[in-house]
């Protein structure tokens, strides 16, 4: 299976940097792993499939259609794009700000912001839940740094660091299957850069202070997210 | 570890210390993936906007492209779900026509609201649009600034409360109060060229105390000299000199509760009336 095959390939190299290895997924063309990622979700033949809620294509579908309702002020649409990714708004900013009330602000701004701005939604800038997630993670960080020294947060953080790898288990908005693309991809990074960007995701830290906490050089920890965030796009087959 | 030396060994294109470096060395493009992940500073994401919607179309597609898929990829990677409480939603529904008021007020909200300007995806033509916006309205007469982009203002800029040379490197007093003030925070940057800057800051006090460590003099012919960056995006404003000597001493800096930042800069000896770019340190003040 296709699939096993780009385990193994991505697999081997976990623990060099990307950009300093030949051979393996840097060098084979990006379509290969397109593929894999985006066109089993619709493989008839698997079993997962029965779990899946709304495939990403068909999700994304409907919430380009609701945004389009919601700029019209077309409240049932807001009720339902809500409906649809309100867990993943409020459980990224619980994952982020930790406290509650600040979770429930920020995913309350969140929502009026999706109110104020669904006009400006524009597919071809990107999916529906891409630009919602994007508005979500800015405005639970500007609310960490602005309420917490980054001292805080990185001490606060050590709660948050855990099993994003088991953050898909009550996946509702995407597929399963999307999910253990995910979980597959992840392995492919090296742990560092894995670290590097879950701090900087869920712990809201700056590239600078994702340097300070992990003692390492300022312009290694920016390769890394960007080498861990490449490698992953390539696995995942987003282009 | 291995791994961390193979990042600065030195690829061409390994990235510097600041966003304004990476900047100035056609890095641009590469910083896509940390803005995508917001994990730069406010000051460092302006720069990057300002850089991005002034540069030629192609770099400019380009680093729009890495940043959206940047972001499909966080958002298919990052999908952690909570239910958030039952009456959530109708609190939510409940502040929607003050919202739609306010829009039909101001049809042009998109641009000149922080909030709703912020909605747009970031790095998106619509964002970048915002941005540019932002910064024209933040330059208002005094002409343009762009703070860590590399490029200084030649405009005059107001130096308002403390004047360059004015602040106060060794009097005790103010310090001391600043120091001793109960809700002191500690705040560490890099300087490039070498050392770090600490500051104490202290929001009761409105101050901050910013002390130099390990930074080496000034070049010959050049001082630091330090700005207040205003929140309200206006013009930064000069808060002194530091000489050879003064760079021992720690120095009380005031009113910064109007500051987002506070930045260093290289100057020649007699200071300027606007920062030269790049700054050589850069540090958010915060709430």
């Amino acid at each position: 299976m296709i699939e096993e095959r780009q385990v193994t390939l991505l697999g081997t190299g976990s623990r060099a940097e990307p950009y300093n290895r030949g051979g393996t997924a840097e060098d084979s063309p990006p379509g290969d792993l397109c593929l894999v990622v985006m066109e089993t979700p619709n493989a008839p033949h698997t079993e997962a499939s029965a779990a899946v809620t709304d495939p990403p294509a068909e999700l994304s579908h409907r919430l380009a259609v609701l945004l389009g309702g919601i700029a019209r002020r077309d409240q049932a649409a807001f009720a339902e794009f809500y409906q649809l990714t309100s867990r993943r708004v409020y459980g990224m900013a619980r994952r982020v700000l930790v406290d509650p009330e600040l979770s429930e602000d920020t995913t309350q701004e969140v929502f009026l912001q999706v109110w104020q701005n669904a006009a400006k939604f524009d597919a071809r800038a990107g999916s529906p839940l891409s630009w919602l997630m994007t508005i979500s993670h800015r405005r639970a960080v500007d609310r960490v740094r602005s309420s917490q020294s980054s001292t805080d947060r990185e001490a606060r953080y050590g709660a948050s660091t855990q099993d994003i790898d088991h953050d898909s288990v009550s996946d509702e908005v995407g597929s399963k299957l999307e999910a253990e693309a995910v979980v597959r991809c992840l392995g492919t990074l090296t742990e560092t850069q894995q670290e590097s960007v879950r701090l900087a995701y869920y712990g809201g830290l700056t590239y600078r202070e994702v340097a300070e906490r992990l003692n390492a050089a300022v312009p290694t920890i920016k390769s890394r997210i960007r080498d861990g965030l490449i490698r992953l796009k390539t696995c995942l087959g987003v282009s | 570890m291995t791994e961390m030396n193979h990042g600065r060994n030195g690829r061409p294109g390994a990235f510097s210390d600041t966003v304004a470096m990476d900047l100035a060395s056609g890095r641009a493009v590469d910083l896509a993936e940390l803005y995508a992940l917001d994990a730069v500073t406010d000051q460092e994401r302006q720069a990057i906007e300002d850089y991005v919607s002034a540069a030629p179309e192609a770099e400019r597609a380009a680093f729009l492209a890495r940043v959206r898929q940047a972001r499909e990829t966080l958002a298919m990677t990052f999908r952690v779900e909570e239910e958030p409480p039952a009456d959530l939603f109708n609190r939510i529904v409940a502040q929607l026509p003050a919202e739609a008021a306010q829009q039909e007020e101001k049809p042009d909200a998109g641009t000149s609201v922080p909030l709703s300007g912020r909605a747009a995806v970031p790095g998106s033509g619509d964002e970048l649009a915002a941005a540019r916006q932002r910064r024209k309205e933040r330059r208002g007469p005094a002409g343009a600034r762009r703070w860590l982009a590399g490029v200084a203002a030649a405009a005059a800029v107001a130096l308002g409360g403390v004047g360059v040379g004015s602040y106060i490197a060794d009097q005790n007093d103010p310090l001391n109060q600043v120091v001793r003030a109960g809700d002191l925070r500690e705040a560490s940057v890099d300087v490039s060229g070498g050392g770090t800057a600490t500051l104490l800051i202290s929001p009761s006090e409105d101050a901050a105390v910013v002390k130099m460590n390990g930074v080496p003099a000034p070049p010959e012919g050049k001082v630091y000299q330090m700005w207040l960056i205003p929140k309200d995006g206006s013009a930064p404003v000069s808060q002194g000199l530091m000489d050879e000597d003064a760079l021992s001493k720690p120095a009380v800096v005031r009113g910064i509760s109007s500051a987002a930042a506070l930045g260093i800069t290289v100057e020649p000896v007699g200071g300027s009336q606007s920062p030269t770019m790049p700054a050589v340190a850069a540090a958010p003040l915060g709430a």
